[in-house]
């Protein structure tokens, strides 16, 4: 899992190291949003596929099921990884935050920033897109125009919103705007 | 003029440039004229995508996203020859597997080229494949998994054929031909006379033909002759198609991820033989299209099949593998063009041979752009489809005039270049557009296009160059298209339509135009689309939602509001004639009278009162109409202007800046129409310079099916971008909008070629303009031995 | 993807003892479907859960190496560094010690994939993955290198394939990492299923199609790498990596290039130039380096050297593109390693 690991992130027990488990369901647990979720799951589900199918939260999507497009982007201990190339097994007793763990009741500045300056057509890489621009802004709260473009730069947006994302993202930094 | 219509100033001509007024006939139920954008305070200004909130936190409802209870799961199996027949076909032990619900054969696949069956003929009794990837069943299953498994149970036994993939080899007479039979010609829009069809090659199509070019290019001062190579570009929606079956005994309702809800639902009426009221399409967010989801496929029929069969509602949502090599694409062509001039730039004579693949479909056609942009007397135009074993084309963003500006900006480019004239002057010469023309002054003006040096004039090895393109795409309007707008008691909005938002943000610009009639602001107007029980919208194609919807959109809130002020006029104890809506009152011309709008609504005797409006026809009348739709008398124009470096010793090409200036009638939101742009010119630098579909010649199998090896633009390639887009109005409606989305595309490419050539001084006529592709134009490759 | 057995050993032994094989062994097989039943390891998965989800691995279990302690850390040994398998490419990109002294390899680790991969991909396994050769990754071509006779990209599509060493089999090898590892000198540590143990340098341990068409490196059964050790390099070392894709935001190089010189006051006591993307595997450009070695880094030298990289050279028909780029890409690095 990601190098900066959050220190509460062994909080969850490790259930199945050492233990071999499946073909069918292997229990796990992890924290969603800030819930901790105990789940059967099998070995074979993507972290995509559970947090859509078992877990109804279908804001992350996944287009190419290949790590090739980062739709799926969500955050493992608050590093922004493709969810369609990490088994939900491997994050057993680890922290994920999907887009409808971002907001709570108003939007991230970042999200605003993306309605304000229409960086959004069809929509449907706009929630991946959202989590690593979030992610770089927690990392790097003034980048250039070059970091945002090599921090997204593996979305794929076919709809072409890069112009009006960069916008966004340096708008936010510009205006020194950070996590609620 | 017939009855029941009257006359009414309309604003004409540009803003800033020539805007002035002009009569127009108009039918009685039309709105009155609407002011200049700039005395409006809804239309014009950049209102908030009404479903950004949705998009940016997720909750936006994509077809991918939409579930049933005892919902099944649908996987297509597929051909993984080129071209086999099926000798035998036994879904026994499918249909035994575990989990396993219906199984459902593709007999008569659809979306290609039809053969015409001969007198007595029922057609050929064994199913032939003609492409990698051509469907042959489909399997529901209680998981996508199971169905999967269950399609490596289906057996087949395969009689491969041979094959053949390369549209030059295709043409040869010993090719292996894809069709046995002739097919029969259909061209986009309406019927037309059977084309000759010759091995594999359907056509040529000379109808739009004029003059004699022959003898006009013989005997022409300047000769201007060129061959160009366009590619495969896959239309790659984020979403895949995506669709959920539910066939009930009342009727069947499907959710999809299409461009046109309406179109779908009378496609699959006529297929299923219900009546359309038994038919309801839905879509809610949908994740692009491009043009790959205007029609029914074999997809739909077979998930509607399946959930006939299995009494339960079916998912089958297509992978990318599957997007890839059966969804659609931009078809290949290769276009030789002779171009004829006069030393002061006249063209007197065009004529252009192309042949196009759309693999196994018909529609490669190019000439629409050539014929259309400037006048030229003399035109020959000879385009025929060349059938390959690949997958079906279909349309994607401005088909036809994407390759065929490509091929012909650069041929004018070289035109000037060979009379001395700079590329502006001589479209000052031969462009008939006075948009067009303005566009060029205020681009030129801002691009500062008077750097530009000499072709290869600049020093070391990175080389700098500028170059200009235009585009021309018809402004199109579906008539057959219709909108509600209720006003309910409390005082609240509603905008009803079929359309679908593919990502162009129409319901926004349906409430702003809402709004805007009456006294509110768009975030007041609640917009219900994507949905048939709603009166049918146009489709999300041809640029024409704006164009289509808008104007009945502010009939049907005019007329709404006329039954609002005749409803509550005796409350006010007086008649309606005298009442207004001013300021959000309505109020009599006296001053004695006036009322709340919500106030207003509150008085109705009941819940809701509105109206339907449909689409008229434009002012003064159409262009030309082809069924369900229509060409307005003017074109849409555009002007792009792209600076590029090019690394002359690796070969790499990076487009650093592109303007665009643009005109879409009456703007209504600019914001969104820039993203719009951006879309545009970033898919034309893609399909530039990084597209393209990579087939294997010996097994017919693409190479690069998935969204890595397939290359496209991406954060780091995307240029700096300027847009402008111009206020035209030209009195044609009761909105003055038309579309953006494809005419932003079409100057892209040939800009950026255009803009190669001045850099290096070596003109590339071949896309996408890879490393290899520049190096081997440089004369950079090693030679071999 | 098929369903498969999962294990969390919690130490190398126990990981070792469970794999029946390696990737590159499990995708041999004489025709048709992949075989089942096989045990393989897992670090970052990356590649593995590619090559499952396109069908073309269809393990009966894997063993997933990344809860093994002690497999995640970069420590200093010997003056160099000792680096573990489970360090993510993120984590080596943004290493400080590594970007000060071990430039070129921060830079082909944090210009490889996407940021959104780098956080889970790991070296080990940059440095393990099949090649992107799509004839090696299409079902429907059955190649020389999963157990078929024939290359397909002899004659076929061999635009992004091998210059050099070609011999039986045109992949490129697909880890820019290595392409950096070997200037570096760097050697693996490999612990075996019964505990033994080798330490081969990283030119070492990857091979070309003459020496084994069916795997890109030694890697045995049973065999993990547990580090990644980089020797220390000289006081005045100057290190660069570059490549160029067709797209800069996400792309496999069309070419790559690692140079480690070692200076003193201008003159190159010694120097590694390896060029990646170019053969099966990254190739040490030797005539290359000997041009350089005891001159002053100038212009002239550069050029000379530049031309010396891609001495034997066999292009194939649609890849002769590459030697202008990686001409250049040389010139370039070597030019800008000595200013930097």
């Amino acid at each position: 899992m990601p190098h900066n690991t959050a220190p509460h992130a062994s909080r969850c027990t490790q259930g199945v190291t050492g233990a071999t488990v499946g073909p069918g369901a292997a229990a796990i647990r992890l924290e969603v949003n800030g819930i901790v979720r105990a789940l059967a799951v099998l070995p074979s589900e993507t972290l995509a596929e559970v947090l859509r199918e078992r877990l109804a939260l279908t804001g992350t999507k996944i287009a190419c099921d290949r790590g090739a497009c980062s739709s799926c982007t969500v955050w493992v201990d608050g590093a922004p990884v493709c969810s369609c190339m990490v088994l939900a097994i491997e994050v057993d007793g680890h922290r994920v935050t999907s887009i409808e763990g971002l907001a709570g009741e108003a939007l991230h500045p970042v999200q605003s920033a993306f309605i304000e300056h229409d960086a959004i057509q069809c929509g449907f890489c706009t929630p991946g897109l959202v989590m690593s621009c979030v992610a770089l802004l927690e990392s790097h709260p003034h980048p250039t125009e070059e970091e945002v473009k090599a921090a997204i730069g593996g979305h794929l947006c076919r709809c072409g919103t890069y112009p009006h994302v960069i916008a966004a993202v340096l708008d936010v930094a510009r205006k020194g705007k950070r996590s609620p | 003029m017939s009855a029941g219509t009257r006359t009414q100033l309309q604003p004409v001509g540009i803003a800033g440039v020539s805007l002035g007024q002009a009569e127009r006939p108009v039918g009685a139920e039309e709105a009155p004229a609407l002011a200049p954008n700039a005395q409006l305070s809804c239309i014009g200004r950049s209102a908030p995508r009404i479903n950004g909130h949705a998009k940016v936190t997720g909750s936006a409802t994509y077809t991918v996203d939409v579930t049933l209870p005892g919902m099944l799961h649908a996987r297509i199996l597929r051909s993984p020859h080129p071209h086999a027949r099926i000798l035998s076909l036994d879904t026994g032990a499918a249909e035994r597997e575990p989990g396993v619900r219906a199984v459902h054969v593709i007999e008569h696949p659809i979306g290609r080229a039809i053969e015409i069956a001969g007198p007595g003929e029922a057609g050929p009794a064994r199913r032939q494949l003609r492409y990698v990837g051509d469907p042959i069943a489909a399997v529901a299953a209680v998981t996508a998994h199971a169905a999967q498994a269950a399609l490596e149970r289906i057996r087949i036994e395969y009689q491969p054929l041979p094959f053949v993939i390369d549209i030059e080899a295709a043409r040869q007479s010993d090719a292996p031909p894809v069709f046995d039979r002739p097919v029969r010609t259909e061209v986009f829009g309406g019927p037309a006379a059977q084309l000759p069809q010759h091995g594999n090659v359907h056509g040529p199509d000379t109808s739009a033909s004029r003059g004699d070019a022959a003898a006009a290019l013989s005997a022409a001062e300047i000769l201007i002759e060129g061959e160009f190579h366009t590619q495969v570009q896959t239309h790659c929606c984020l979403e895949p198609h995506a669709l959920l079956a539910d066939w009930r005994d009342e009727g069947l309702t499907v959710y999809m991820s299409t461009q046109f809800t309406a179109g779908i639902r009378a496609e699959l009426a006529t297929a299923l033989g219900l009546p359309l009221s038994r038919v309801r399409v839905v879509v809610d967010a949908m994740g692009g299209g491009f043009g790959s989801k205007s029609r029914i496929g074999n997809d739909v029929l077979a998930a509607v099949a399946l959930s006939r069969k299995a009494h339960a509602p079916v998912r089958l949502v297509l992978d990318r593998h599957e997007e890839q090599i059966d969804s659609g694409n931009r078809p290949a062509t290769v276009q030789h063009i002779r171009a004829g001039a006069r030393r002061d730039g006249t063209l007197t004579a065009v004529a252009i041979e192309a042949y196009g693949t759309a693999g196994v479909a018909l529609g490669a056609g190019v000439g629409n752009f050539a014929q259309s942009i400037y006048d030229c007397p003399n035109f020959s135009l000879a385009q025929s489809d060349v059938f390959i074993h690949a997958g079906p084309g279909c349309a994607m963003r401005a088909p036809g005039n994407v390759p065929g500006a490509f091929a012909y900006e650069q041929i004018i480019d070289e035109l000037a270049e060979r009379l001395a004239l700079d590329p502006l002057e001589l479209r000052e010469r031969i462009d008939s557009s006075p948009v067009r023309r303005e566009e060029r002054r205020i681009g030129a003006e801002r691009f500062r296009w008077s750097r530009r040096l000499a072709p290869g004039g600049g020093q070391g090895a990175l080389k700098r160059g500028l170059g200009m393109a235009q585009s021309h795409w018809p402004a199109l309007v579906h008539t057959n298209c219709a909108c509600e707008v209720r006003i309910l008691r409390d005082g609240s909005v509603e905008v009803r339509s079929s359309v679908q938002d593919i990502g162009t943000g129409v319901g926004t610009v349906l409430a702003q135009v809402v709004a805007e009639e009456l006294g509110l602001s768009p975030g007041d107007i609640v917009v219900r689309i994507g949905d048939t029980d709603f009166p049918a919208g146009p489709p999300s194609y041809g640029s024409r939602t704006t164009a289509s919807l808008t104007p009945p959109a502010r009939n049907a809130a005019c007329l709404a509001l006329r039954k609002l002020i005749a409803a509550i006029a005796p409350t006010l104890g007086t008649t309606p004639e005298g009442l207004t809506l001013r300021n959000g009152r309505i109020s009599s011309s006296d001053g004695l009278h006036s009322i709340g709008f919500r106030e207003a609504a509150g008085r109705l005797r009941t819940e809701q009162i509105g109206a339907v409006a449909s689409r008229c026809d434009d002012y003064g009348g159409f262009g030309h109409r082809m069924g369900d739709f229509a060409f307005a008398r003017n074109g849409l124009g555009g002007v792009q202007f792209a600076e590029v470096t090019v690394d002359t010793e690796t070969g790499r090409v990076r487009v650093e800046r592109v303007l665009a200036v643009h005109d879409c009638g009456r703007p209504i939101n600019p914001r969104q129409i820039e993203s719009q742009v951006h879309g545009g010119i970033l898919q034309g630098i893609s399909y530039a310079l990084f597209e393209q579909r990579i087939l294997d010649a010996p097994t017919g199998h693409m190479l690069n099916p998935n969204l890595e090896q397939y290359r496209i633009l991406r954060s780091r390639e995307t240029p700096a971008i300027e847009v402008h887009v111009l206020e035209n109005y030209q009195g044609t409606s009761a909105t003055d909008a038309y579309g953006i989305a494809e005419p932003s595309i079409i100057a892209t490419a040939p800009a950026i070629a255009n803009a190669v050539y001045n850099a290096i001084g070596v003109r590339v006529r071949t896309l996408p303009m890879t490393p290899a592709v520049i190096l081997e134009a440089l004369g950079r490759l090693p030679h071999r031995s | 993807m098929d369903a498969f057995e999962w294990m969390s050993p919690q130490d190398i032994e126990q990981a070792a003892r469970a794999a029946t094989t390696t990737v590159a062994a499990a995708m041999v097989r004489d025709s048709g479907e992949p075989a089942a039943g096989d045990a393989l390891l897992k670090a970052g998965g990356i590649d593995l859960l590619d090559l499952m989800k396109e069908g073309l691995l269809k393990p009966r279990r894997l063993i997933h190496l990344r809860n093994i302690a002690g497999l995640d850390r970069i420590e200093g040994a010997e003056g160099g560094l000792r680096i573990g398998p489970n360090v993510t490419l993120s984590q080596l990109a943004s290493h400080a010690e590594v970007r000060m002294r071990f430039r070129a390899l921060a830079q082909a680790a944090g210009a490889s994939a996407s940021p959104q991969i780098r956080h889970l991909a790991t070296l080990g396994g940059n440095l393990l993955q099949r090649p992107r050769c799509w004839y090696l990754r299409s079902r429907a071509h059955h190649c020389t290198r999963k157990g078929g006779d024939r290359c397909f990209a002899f004659g076929g599509e061999n635009q992004y394939h091998a210059i050099f060493d070609h011999k039986g089999c045109a992949i490129v090898h697909p880890s820019t990492c290595a392409t950096a590892l070997i200037a570096f000198g760097a050697r693996l540590e490999i612990t075996g299923p019964r505990g033994a143990r080798r330490a081969p340098s990283v030119e070492e341990f990857l091979l070309l199609p003459e020496a084994d068409l069916h795997r890109e490196n030694t890697l045995e059964p049973g065999e993990i790498v547990t580090a990644i050790v980089l020797p220390a390099p000289a006081q005045a070392t100057r290190s660069l990596h570059i490549k160029q894709c067709e797209t800069e935001s996400f792309d496999w190089p069309l070419a790559d290039v690692a140079v480690v010189l070692d200076l003193e006051s201008g003159v190159c006591r010694k120097a590694a130039v390896v060029l990646g993307a170019a053969a099966p595997a990254p190739h040490r450009a030797r005539a290359a380096e000997a041009a350089l070695t005891g001159k002053r880094i100038e212009e002239p030298v550069i050029r000379v050297a530049a031309r010396a990289a891609l001495q034997g050279a066999a292009p194939l028909a649609k890849n002769g593109y590459k030697l202008p780029i990686f001409e250049t890409l040389l010139r370039r690095a070597l030019l800008a390693a000595t200013e930097g």
